[in-house]
């Protein structure tokens, strides 16, 4: 059997009455590898468990294990297992002011001992690894560019290049394409996911569409208000499943969710 | 009456009653300011035509002036670093922000003339006592606006350096510092022009500067002599507002 990268048993966060729990008992198991993708509208608590897993929320009940470290309920993951981890962000999260290279090398800060890093002080090995990753993305001649500079397609192609930069066994996504049109979107989904296969790293992206998580996930877990509807391999995903996902009129769950125009 | 037009009316009162009061508590006689008009014209004749003979002084003065704005706001550069950053939302706990805000409120509601005269005591006559004080006064303002400057910026990238394991000094310089730092450029700056019109009334308090030429003709009725400097101190300032706008259009 492989080796679970991520195992969550019961995991509950928000408030304390079920109707407003942004994750409501939910339990995963995900092995190293795989490439999953969480299908849900807005609203549905994806960006919540991301972010939960990468070990910036606290207080929530449960047990969250993510690459065999146990995290604590009660605090934020310790910095210094963060960087294992890397995330990638709906609006790319990048500092606009600063050059493509820099805010690639940030993607190093974690595994740099924090003087030298403080410093400027960017050995070589860091700089061959963020030059590689640049030119993975397909943005090497970018490097000197200023990020605000630059479009939407190519700020998302940044932000995975600073996450491979930082060499992670476990990439995260929140919606990372749903800020681009839909050609640029197949690109970067390809980009990233062919990126994640070829060093081995387990993906989990968000998205609210059906098709994106059809095509580049191999298995699809769906949520609505904090639960998870259903989890399946691909290949057995049914259109009812993804209809029941997105129906408004379901009167189970229709009651919470949110308006989005 | 509808209540719209009452709250006017009501308005209309009070604001007529503070002037009343004003008036009527102040020794504001129409008679002496009548028979102030001539002697306010002789006060303006005399300082025609300027004298252009106390150049070395202006010189010497202003460019004294200049030195404390200068130093003043390098010392409140200084001091304001570490302030702002303790009295930043983002940086630290709000047991720690709001008790160095409140001090920086105190500092910034001591007015700097008083706190040139309390370092005037302290250490002596000279352009010293002057740097200090405006160090001092600015730190109130300019940590502030650092810290204001630290809390506005995009939060995301911050988030994406906790994400990849660094630490807050670390997020600081590379997710905080390059957001904040043209709002830092045009602070300072701002600070710096401030600086400078306010010490050039330092001298008077023997704090330094080119307002101890102004005191000393005043005093000894040398109006011919006070207008050059005061023409000086004019030119002065507008230069500094000029290059002052020319480098925040550097900035925007």
């Amino acid at each position: 059997m492989m080796q679970n990268a991520i195992h969550i048993d019961d995991l509950s966060f928000g408030h304390h009455s079920a109707e407003q729990r942004a994750i409501d008992q939910v339990s995963l198991n995900i092995a190293a590898g795989e490439c999953v993708a969480l299908l849900g509208p807005s609203g549905a608590g994806k960006t919540t468990l991301l972010t939960l897993l990468d070990g910036r929320l606290r207080d929530w009940q449960g047990r969250v294990s993510v690459l065999g470290t146990p995290f604590e309920p009660t605090r934020a993951l310790p910095l210094a297992k963060r960087a294992d981890t890397g995330f990638i962000f709906q609006e790319f999260a990048l500092v606009e002011r600063s050059t493509v290279m820099r805010n690639v090398l940030n993607g190093r800060l974690g595994r740099m001992p924090g003087w030298r890093a403080l410093l400027g002080n960017v050995s070589k090995s860091d700089m061959d690894i963020a030059r590689s990753t640049l030119s993975d993305c397909g943005i090497a001649d970018l490097a000197d560019r200023r990020v605000d500079s630059l479009s939407g397609g190519q700020r998302q192609r940044v932000a995975i290049a600073r996450c491979l930069a930082q060499e992670p066994k476990l990439i995260f996504a929140d919606e990372p394409v749903s800020n681009l049109d839909p050609s640029r979107a197949a690109d970067i989904l390809t980009l990233l996911t062919s990126a994640a296969q070829a060093r081995g790293a387990t993906t989990v992206f968000s998205s609210h569409q059906p098709e994106l998580a059809r095509r580049f996930a191999d298995r699809i877990i769906g949520m609505r208000n904090g639960r998870i509807v259903f989890d399946v391999a691909t290949r057995d995903l049914t259109d009812d499943a993804t209809a029941a996902l997105y129906d408004d009129t379901d009167p189970a769950s229709g009651a919470r969710l949110k308006v989005v125009s | 009456m509808r209540s719209r037009d009452l709250g006017g009316f009501w308005a209309g009162l009070f604001v007529a009653g503070v002037l009343l009061w004003s008036l009527i508590t102040t020794d504001v006689e129409l008679s002496r300011l009548l028979s102030a008009g001539p002697r306010i014209a002789d006060f303006f004749g005399r300082m025609f035509p300027p004298d252009p003979t106390i150049m070395d002084e202006i010189w010497k003065g202003s460019a004294e002036t200049l030195r404390i704005a200068i130093l003043g706001t390098l010392g409140a550069v200084f001091f304001s670093v570490p302030l702002g950053i303790l009295a930043s939302e983002t940086m630290v706990s709000a047991a720690v922000h709001r008790p160095v805000r409140t001090v920086l409120a105190f500092i910034r509601a001591i007015p700097l003339i008083l706190v040139a005269m309390l370092m005037v005591g302290a250490v002596g006559l000279g352009p010293l006592p002057g740097i200090i004080a405006v160090a001092f006064h600015a730190t109130g303002m300019l940590a502030k606006f650092y810290a204001e400057a630290i809390d506005g910026v995009s939060r995301a990238p911050i988030a994406a350096l906790e994400s990849a394991g660094a630490g807050p000094l670390l997020r600081l310089r590379y997710a905080i510092w390059p957001q904040m730092a043209p709002v830092v450029a045009r602070d300072t700056i701002f600070r710096f022009e401030l600086n400078l019109r306010e010490s050039l009334i330092l001298g008077i308090v023997g704090a330094g500067g080119i307002g101890f030429y102004i005191q000393t003709y005043v005093r000894s009725f040398q109006y011919d002599k006070a207008a050059s400097v005061t023409i000086a101190v004019v030119i002065m300032v507008i230069a500094i507002e000029g290059i002052n706008v020319a480098l925040r259009r550097r900035f925007a």
